[in-house]
């Protein structure tokens, strides 16, 4: 039984072509990528949610202003819902900006009022060191100048003005924002510094957005190894960080869907070489620890940082595995992390039941399709009915998701992680893992669960 | 007036509409745009009334910003109510579809959409805000479901506009003790206050009917509690169907008390003993802390009736209102304004500006939502949270501002405010 209509999806059968149950021996992957079915309540976001939520958010020392009408920039101020953390707290994550467009400048054009925002965002806070701007879906239709309105700015007042054509409509999902992110910072922002100094052990750490401080643990176990992060791409990153990434002799990329693109280009024009990482659970993080010592020649220091770590963790995991050993769970996440924590939670006994993205490309469900057992269902894009019925038919012990669908899951008596923005995290590597188990734990045991009571035993 | 916003006091129309139709029982918001307008918003939702909210998107991608957006509508509607048999469903525009020029009235008049009730609602991104939304929706509901036949039924129309659960509340228990027949438009009360009950319905329970929004033309009178959003509707079913109208905001003693008197002019029912009670108990809280709140300087940071309403009350507890803000511009807020309070007045300014004149205002306490907890923190003074979004504490959407007992609340949050300010 490869491909599979969902009872929730009878008026929509080309949601066929997106829903797959995993069968031995065959190479079917789910249709992804694509525009969403209208009307079907996807759980979906857009080209400027890719772009500036996900992708430039995080970068802490630049003024984000939105052109547009003043919606898209109230939703991502201060990262949203998202927990990208920084050093620089009261500036990034504080402020939002926008041109706040009014019908006039719809009907004769945004452009002095966008240059006009640029100065004097730029006024008040002289110490930003650059402003993105970021076009949302009606500046695509009455075509603002934008590149020009950045290059007389930048001119005016001496900083990187960056324009993004990130319009909400142009591409079927976040994921389109994210290339078009990676393209822009490419383009203008790598390779326009260099470092102070270089060594031989610099590496970027590419796709990782700092949620709830994961890079704050990640950084170290590779510092202790003798190497030094050149520049995080985009988690706590300065401006200036990106600036010099090129410099690096590897990049480590954590995130696979949303920067592909930076790593690709960087590898082309400086020769850097890609790493995929997951740094997710016990066994993830420590291949990553092992495959990046390979690359620089440090085996020996990573066994030790190893040996350390898993040593600390482990007796505790084990613990936790007795606990929840037999336990089903269902994964719904952006896109890598869907694959990336099929084996954080193989780790902790619990097994995937169904898998989704909400903007997978095919290496996605390719990888998700390598870690799941048979029988698994894996979908594409889910919407909210979709997931109510996997929720309520396929009986999983825990959902991970996020926001929008947590109150579905509890609504529905199914306990819930927010595996987008967190808990209580950070949850990478070895001691982010004991955050994430402790919370399925504490979501799994809640004697709440059990106190609902159903309509006819009232 | 500077061209650049800086941390917004307003949201866009789309969400005020979205808030509209889920105090409608059944009925499904629909937003002709692309993804993100929904996906975002949705988390606003989430997060300030801890609920599931489901709201369906025509997902508009560069085909449909060139050629129109029409099939995506169409799909969409066709999608819903196969799916979901709604009784209703609001088609909420926004600055993408609006910008397109999609003619929203014509193509749902030609679908001939049998199964569910398809409103348009017209609400471009790129003019008012949130509270226009919410009154934009409103309107279009009233306009386009009330059917006017005889006899007239007796009921009050009661418009809250974008309040609370807690405080829609409050207003029905003060109704419900008046003994009166009314009917709330749009009722959130329980749609977004939902109990964890299984199975889970298909819809929330609760929510205005669409019988009822039928039968509103038959209503003797129509009360708006917040002008600018519910306003219109009002002034619509006055001028169509000829009932008595009035605008009140029932925050504090006075607003109250006439918020009473006006139901009971246009019902002929006298204020019962309970709620003469109700109106002793606040003014005895009041009377308790007034040593606490008098003198007090206050900035107000709310939607345009919310804030008028929340100096005047703030004026009765012996604090001055030295710095009322409202949200959203207005000719109508700017002169109400005028008469509530001699301090500085922002109308339609950002966060930014607010700041600025909370300090220039040697403001002792703060009344916001959460955006505005970072200037309490900066500026050192009380905080009270209110209106939407709030979301970093918990549980505020339960709990009512309105009428007396919502009063002794407020009452109580704010001489807390100060005390806990007090031992910092
Ligand atoms: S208007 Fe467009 S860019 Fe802005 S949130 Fe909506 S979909 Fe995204």
């Amino acid at each position: 039984m490869p491909l599979t209509l969902l009872n929730s999806d009878k008026a929509i059968p080309e949601r066929e072509k997106h829903t797959y149950i995993k069968a031995p021996s065959e190479s079917i992957l789910p249709l992804s990528n694509v525009q969403t079915t209208p009307g079907d309540f996807t759980e979906r976001g857009c080209t400027y949610a890719g772009c500036l939520g996900v992708v430039c958010g995080p970068i802490k020392d630049v003024i984000h202003l939105v052109h547009g009408p003043i919606g898209c920039a109230y939703w991502t101020w201060g990262g949203g819902t998202r927990q990208n953390l920084s050093d620089n707290p009261s500036f990034h994550r504080k402020y939002c900006f926008s041109t706040d467009m009014q019908e006039d400048n719809i009907i004769f054009g945004g452009e002095d009022k966008l240059y006009e925002s640029i100065l004097e965002a730029h006024e008040e806070f002289p110490e930003a060191k650059g402003v993105f701007v970021y076009a949302t879906c009606a500046i695509g239709l009455i075509g603002d100048d934008l590149k020009g309105v950045c290059k007389r700015a930048e001119d005016e007042i001496g900083i990187r003005v960056v324009p993004f054509n990130c319009e909400g409509f142009r591409g079927c999902s976040q994921s389109l924002g994210h290339h078009i992110a990676n393209d822009t910072l490419f383009e203008r922002v790598v390779g326009t510094k260099e470092p102070e100094y270089l060594t031989d052990y610099d590496m970027n750490i590419i796709g990782d957005y700092n949620i709830q401080g994961d890079l704050w643990e990640i950084m170290p176990l590779f510092e202790r190894m003798g190497i030094r992060i050149l520049s995080t791409f985009t988690g706590n990153a300065s401006i200036d960080d990106i600036a010099q990434a090129h410099r690096a002799k590897l990049n480590l990329m954590h995130c696979q869907r949303s920067t592909p693109y930076i790593c690709e280009k960087m590898e082309e024009k400086y020769g850097i070489p890609v790493l995929k990482a997951s740094l997710f659970g016990v066994e993830q993080t420590s291949k990553a620890l092992r495959d990046v010592a390979a690359f620089f020649g440090l085996e020996d220091k990573a066994e030790e940082i190893i040996e350390e770590e898993v040593s600390k963790v482990s007796p505790k995991i084990a613990a936790y595995r007795t606990k929840f050993e037999g336990k089903r769970v269902f994964i719904y996440q952006g896109a890598p992390r869907a694959w990336h924590w099929v084996n954080m939670f193989r780790e902790l006994g619990v097994e995937t039941i169904a898998a989704a993205t909400t903007f997978g490309h095919e290496d996605d469900y390719a990888k998700i399709c390598e870690r799941v057992n048979d029988g698994v269902l894996v979908i594409d894009n889910p919407n909210s009915l979709e997931l109510e019925e996997i929720l309520t038919d396929w009986k999983p012990d825990l959902f991970i998701s996020g926001l929008k669908e947590k109150y579905l899951s509890y609504k529905l008596g199914v306990p819930f992680i927010n595996g987008h923005s967190y808990e209580k995290g950070p949850y990478a590597v070895y001691s982010g893992f004991l955050n994430f188990a402790r919370d399925v734990e504490k979501t799994l045991f809640a004697p709440v669960w059990g106190l609902i009571r159903r309509e006819n035993d009232a | 007036m500077r061209s650049v916003t800086i941390n917004p006091a307003k949201m866009c129309q789309p969400i005020g509409a979205m808030y509209a139709l889920f105090g409608v029982h059944a009925a499904v918001p629909l937003v002709h745009g692309s993804q993100g307008c929904t996906a975002y918003p949705m988390r606003m939702f989430n997060r300030h009334f801890g609920e599931l909210v489901q709201v369906a998107v025509s997902s508009l991608g560069e085909d449909a910003s060139v050629f129109g957006g029409k099939k995506n509508l169409v799909v969409s509607i066709e999608n819903i109510i196969a799916r979901r048999h709604p009784e209703l469903i609001g088609v909420i525009t926004t600055c993408l579809s609006e910008t397109i020029g999609d003619d929203i009235d014509g193509i749902i008049r030609e679908g001939n959409f049998e199964e569910s009730k398809v409103v348009p609602i017209h609400t471009p991104s790129y003019v008012g805000s949130h509270v226009t939304g919410y009154d934009n929706a409103l309107k279009a509901l009233v306009t386009t479901l009330s059917v006017d036949s005889e006899p007239e039924n007796a009921r009050l129309n009661i418009l809250p506009g974008m309040v609370n659960p807690g405080d829609v509340i409050e207003i029905k228990q003060m109704l419900d003790s008046m003994n009166i027949a009314y009917t709330i438009l749009s009722d959130i009360s329980e749609t977004l206050n939902a109990p964890l009950i299984l199975p889970k319905p298909p819809f929330p329970r609760g929510g205005s009917s669409v019988a009822e929004l039928e039968d509103c033309a038959k209503a003797r009178g129509v009360i708006a509690l917040c002008e600018h959003a519910g306003g219109s509707a009002a002034v619509y079913l006055k001028g169509k169907y000829g009932m008595a109208a009035d605008t009140i905001c029932p925050i504090g003693v006075a607003n109250t008390d006439r918020f009473l008197d006006a139901v009971c002019d246009m019902t002929g029912v006298e204020i019962p003993y309970s709620l003469e009670q109700g109106r002793g108990r606040l003014i005895d809280a009041m009377v308790d802390v007034h040593m606490k709140t008098c003198g007090k300087r206050a900035a107000i940071s709310a939607d345009p009736d919310i804030a008028l309403a929340l100096a005047e009350f703030v004026t009765e507890l012996g604090m001055e209102p030295v710095v009322v803000s409202s949200s959203t511009a207005s000719r109508k807020f700017l002169q109400k304004a005028k008469s509530v309070t001699d301090g500085e007045i922002l109308n339609g300014r950002d966060l930014y500006e607010l700041q600025r004149a909370v300090k220039d205002n040697e403001t002792d306490i703060l009344f916001g939502n959460t955006k505005c907890t970072p200037i309490a923190k900066d500026e050192d003074i009380a905080f009270v949270r209110c209106g939407f979004p709030v979301y970093d504490r918990v549980g505020y959407h339960r709990y009512g501002i309105m009428g007396y007992h919502g009063g002794i609340y407020l009452t109580d949050m704010i001489t807390n405010a100060i005390l806990e300010w007090g031992e910092r």
